[in-house]
């Protein structure tokens, strides 16, 4: 099972200068929070953002990650 | 020593190792009726949830609260329970790129999960997508 500080670093180990802050937020150890900031996003919609982090876990979302709850933004 | 041909060369039959993650064998695409009926629902609605549940009764939270946005909304939609077999979730995420449940398509396009559609309930694009 990952905890929040694995997710958190395999997002920021994939997504060149991305910050990412990761929380469980039901204490399962299975349904997780990100916020994720990275200059990747920019110029691209919602849904190609949300896919750069989904690619990161494939099949582990909905397995053993069975939610990742996600928000994305652009540094400013 | 006996010259063979590039040795490096791994025939696929060699080592025979199926993905992990396909359980059931994918059709290889040449018919599929779940993937099409999937298609033909999403091209023949204008707004359409794939959900947990049903509207009246949702089984998870995130296809809850992404129904509650619509429902505010009032905006008329057309829902599919990915519940009853396993193969509508797989078959979709196939068709859409996006692994988890709910899905909201409007106008044949992919709006995005709870998250976005949280998001842009929030900002007001939503309505403006659904229209």
């Amino acid at each position: 099972m990952p905890s929040p500080d694995e997710i958190k670093q395999r997002i920021e180990a994939s997504i060149p200068g991305a910050q990412a802050e990761v929380e469980d937020y039901t204490g399962g150890g299975d349904h997780f929070r990100a916020t994720v900031t990275a200059a990747a996003f920019q110029g691209r919609s919602r849904i190609q953002q949300h896919r750069l982090i989904y690619e990161i876990f494939g099949s582990e979302i909905g397995g053993a990650i069975h939610a990742l709850s996600l928000k994305t933004q652009s540094p400013q | 020593m006996s010259s063979q041909t590039s040795p490096s060369r791994e025939l696929p039959m060699s080592s025979p190792q199926p993905s992990p993650v396909a359980e059931a064998p994918t059709s290889g695409g040449e018919t599929n009726p779940i993937r099409d009926a999937i298609s033909e629902a999403i091209a023949e609605h204008k707004v359409i949830l794939f959900m947990k549940g049903t509207p009246e009764a949702p089984a998870c939270g995130f296809s809850a609260r992404t129904v509650a946005a619509l429902q505010s909304l009032d905006v008329p939609f057309a829902a599919v329970d990915v519940l009853p077999d396993p193969r509508i979730r797989e078959e979709l995420s196939a068709i859409s790129d996006w692994p988890t449940i709910p899905q909201l398509f409007a106008h044949g396009e992919l709006v995005g999960g709870c998250d976005i559609v949280t998001e842009m309930y929030e900002s007001g694009e939503l309505a403006e997508a659904l229209q």
